[in-house]
């Protein structure tokens, strides 16, 4: 998949709502409506729980909308059985979690293998490509050492290098400079500048101004109580 | 080269039904060999002595010949004596015996 | 497509590899079960058939007297009158009796025979009494008394007196299944022993000439005499069939209580997942795994244990049942008697009945470990790790 292709991510009215008809029903996205190009890099920015991460799991097709359209590269994913969601998940999308979401039992390169267990692929062919995404991020070295050994910075890009290792059009990332000092969040933004550069599309969640501010970003789009206040260029 | 563990799992799995069918064939030739040879012999100590039971529990009369047992055997023994365990508990009194106290006038 | 198998296959042994030290207790335990319950399925097959064989030479009928609804000696007049019934060839009142061995705290089947008896039988060393105070004792008997042939065995008689018989024959541990216990004295010497009343026996053996007519001459005879009580060797092979069916018995004894442990162990894995395996299942299904990923790896990961532990367990059980003749059944078994015979089974498997017994403990396990699952599997990631 060319990371370079016009990957475009389209909604129309999205909304999601969690516990609908419950005494503890919320609205976390309401009637969204929003476009970003391929190889764009926008940012989501607003306050906790203003709804810009769950906007970003309806975007990157991980929970599907309660009404609306979410349309990556021209389907339509509501519409999607859950196999085909996942493809498409999986094509499109490296996600990168606020809290990483790794496996802390596992090594290193085996959680970096795990998006690559269904494709088929060889095993070799699966080293290869985790080795390379790990080598990237400069994490070559503790390939074969438990997560829970890593550190805070280390576990934030093995969690990179996961969302990276099929080599997806677009990266969406929750939050990544949340448990990060300012030298790795910078280190990190640089990282995502280079897949920006490389054609991909970024897209991130973010209430940091060091991300939101920073030269990757093409667009902010500001998302308050689930709506969109105002977008504009960075 | 590190082997994947699906592979050694495979391997001990294909070495486990080997070792199975390998004792299953063995017994059942053992057993044929047996059978011709053992049955014949046993079933001449039956007809010569004119046996009717297998000489397993020996605690009761009505485990040790079952087959000749009627309902009122442990009581025989004594009223309230304890069931004798296991052998009173899987050695049921003969389904047949009811079915004859049934048809019987 | 076999491909992407082995690959979630990959996984899931190393899923269980992580937590190796639960999945290996859990797979001792299971294949535990499977060795015990395999072993009753064998033995119990065994048992049967060779109960079955052995027992086709049993008398066509025995007659048994009851008095006052118990067992009674029968009057040897009834031979008489049983030989005139059409069809019945040879008539054998039966002199057998129990004793209580005080020194073993045995008991022994003592057995009366024709003196002019003089069979070929090979699985006796020596033979059989013919003489005055002479006995063959089966192998049981002989190591309860320490005696061998040429021995003395001395038994308590009615009259409380202490009688000597000498072992002449000594019947060979392969026959010990039928013979353990027994010590086989002439007529005259079992009666003078018994203090039987003159005229009477324990019970008639009679042969049929056709076999089909047995149930009809035992019909008859019952009619005849109602104070007696016919049993056919057809009822006789029945009760041995039904001591050893795996559906009453023994085996379903076992087989109950391994069943409600199966249940208990079923209904605590069904009853949900653990927080950890949510969340892995949540982020599996984030990094693009389907549903049928998931449950496909639920599958591998109770198949892994459920299968390993079954093939253990039943190698287990032919090597404990065919090698070691049982002996760790066999002081369960045996209960309270004190003389019980070494195993020398012939092997005898029912391919069914074993994978029957596959089928109920192999599914029931994966079931238990992809139900549970199900619901992770089949919710949107986001809401799984949310939770």
């Amino acid at each position: 998949m060319n990371g370079g292709s016009s990957a475009m991510i389209l909604t129309e009215g999205v909304t999601k709502v969690y516990n609908p008809r419950r005494p503890d029903e919320v609205v976390a996205v309401a009637g969204v409506s929003l476009h970003i190009g391929g190889g764009e890099a926008v940012a989501l920015v607003g306050p906790s729980g203003s709804g810009k991460t769950s906007l970003l799991s309806l975007i990157g097709c991980m929970s599907r909308p309660t009404s609306g359209r979410v349309v990556v590269d021209g389907r339509d994913v509501a519409k999607l059985s859950e196999g085909v969601l996942t493809g498409v998940r999986r094509r499109y999308f490296g996600f990168i979690f606020q809290q990483y979401y790794l496996i802390p039992d596992l090594s290193a390169v085996e959680n970096v293998l795990l998006p690559l267990y269904p494709t088929g692929m060889r095993f070799s062919e699966m080293d290869g490509r985790a080795g390379e995404a790990l080598a990237r991020l400069g994490m070559a070295h503790a390939r074969h050492r438990k997560v829970r050994q890593l550190s805070g910075g280390e576990q934030q890009r093995v969690a990179v290098a996961r969302a990276l290792v099929n080599d997806p059009p677009i990266v969406v990332a929750d939050e990544p400079t949340a448990h990060l000092d300012r030298k790795r969040s910078e280190e990190l933004l640089d990282q995502l500048q280079e897949l920006g550069r490389s054609g991909k599309t970024v897209i991130i969640a973010t209430h940091d101004p060091l991300v939101y501010e920073h030269r990757l970003i093409d667009r902010v789009v500001s998302i308050r109580d689930g709506r969109v206040e105002n977008g504009h260029a960075s | 080269m590190i082997v994947k563990k699906h592979v050694l799992f495979l391997i001990l799995t294909t070495i486990e039904i080997t070792v199975l069918l390998g004792l299953v064939v063995q017994f059942k030739s053992e057993s044929r060999r047996k059978t011709t040879a053992l049955i014949p012999q046993e079933r001449a100590i039956v007809r010569t002595l004119e046996l009717t039971d297998l000489a397993l529990w020996t605690e009761a009369r009505y485990t040790r010949h079952p087959s000749q047992a009627d309902f009122f055997a442990p009581f025989q023994d004594g009223p309230s004596s304890f069931d004798l365990f296991p052998a009173g508990s899987v050695v049921p009194a003969p389904r047949w015996l009811a079915a004859r106290e049934a048809s019987d006038p | 497509m076999m491909r992407r198998r082995l690959k979630i296959l990959e996984y899931a042994i190393s899923s269980l590899w992580r937590r190796r030290y639960k999945n290996l207790a859990i797979i001792v335990v299971f294949a535990l079960t499977i060795s015990i319950l395999g072993s009753i399925l064998l033995l119990t097959q065994s048992l049967r058939f060779e109960a079955t064989e052995i027992l086709k030479d049993a008398p066509d009928v025995v007659v048994q007297r009851l008095t006052a609804g118990r067992q009674d000696l029968v009057p040897i007049e009834l031979a008489e009158s049983i030989a005139e019934i059409p069809g019945v060839g040879k008539v054998t009142p039966r002199i057998w009796g129990y004793y209580f061995d005080v020194i073993s705290g045995a008991n022994y089947t003592l057995m009366g025979i024709d003196e002019s008896t003089r069979p070929d039988m090979e699985l006796l060393e020596g033979t059989l009494p013919t003489a005055a105070a002479t006995c063959a004792i089966g192998a049981g008997v002989g190591r309860s008394r320490g005696v061998g042939l040429g021995d003395e065995l001395i038994l308590v008689d009615s009259r409380n007196v202490g009688v000597a018989f000498e072992v002449v024959g000594l019947f060979r541990s392969e026959s010990e299944i039928l013979t353990n216990d027994l010590v086989v004295f002439r007529d005259r010497d079992l009666i003078q022993f018994f203090n039987f009343p003159p005229g009477f026996a324990t019970d008639i053996s009679v042969q049929v000439y056709n076999k089909n007519e047995v149930e009809t001459v035992a019909s008859k005879i019952k009619r005849d005499h109602p104070e007696t009580r016919p049993i056919t060797r057809s009822e006789i092979l029945r009760t041995y069939a039904a001591v050893f069916n795996w559906r009453s018995g023994m085996s379903l004894i076992v087989f109950f209580a391994a069943l409600i442990a199966f249940c208990i162990l079923a209904w605590d894995k069904a009853t949900g997942i653990s927080a950890e395996e949510k969340r892995e299942i949540g982020i599996l299904k984030a990094v693009g795994w389907e549903t049928s990923d998931v449950l496909e790896l639920k599958f591998w990961e109770g198949l892994v244990i459920s299968i390993t532990s079954f093939l253990i367990g039943l190698i287990v059980a032919f090597v404990h049942v065919f090698f070691f003749g049982a002996s760790f059944l066999a002081p369960i078994l045996r209960g309270w008697s004190v003389l019980f015979p070494h195993f020398r089974l012939l092997p005898h498997i029912d391919l069914y009945q074993l994978f029957v017994m596959g089928f109920l403990t192999v599914v029931p396990y994966i079931a238990s470990t992809v139900i549970p699952s199900w619901k992770a599997a089949i919710t949107d990631p986001e809401e799984v790790i949310r939770s």
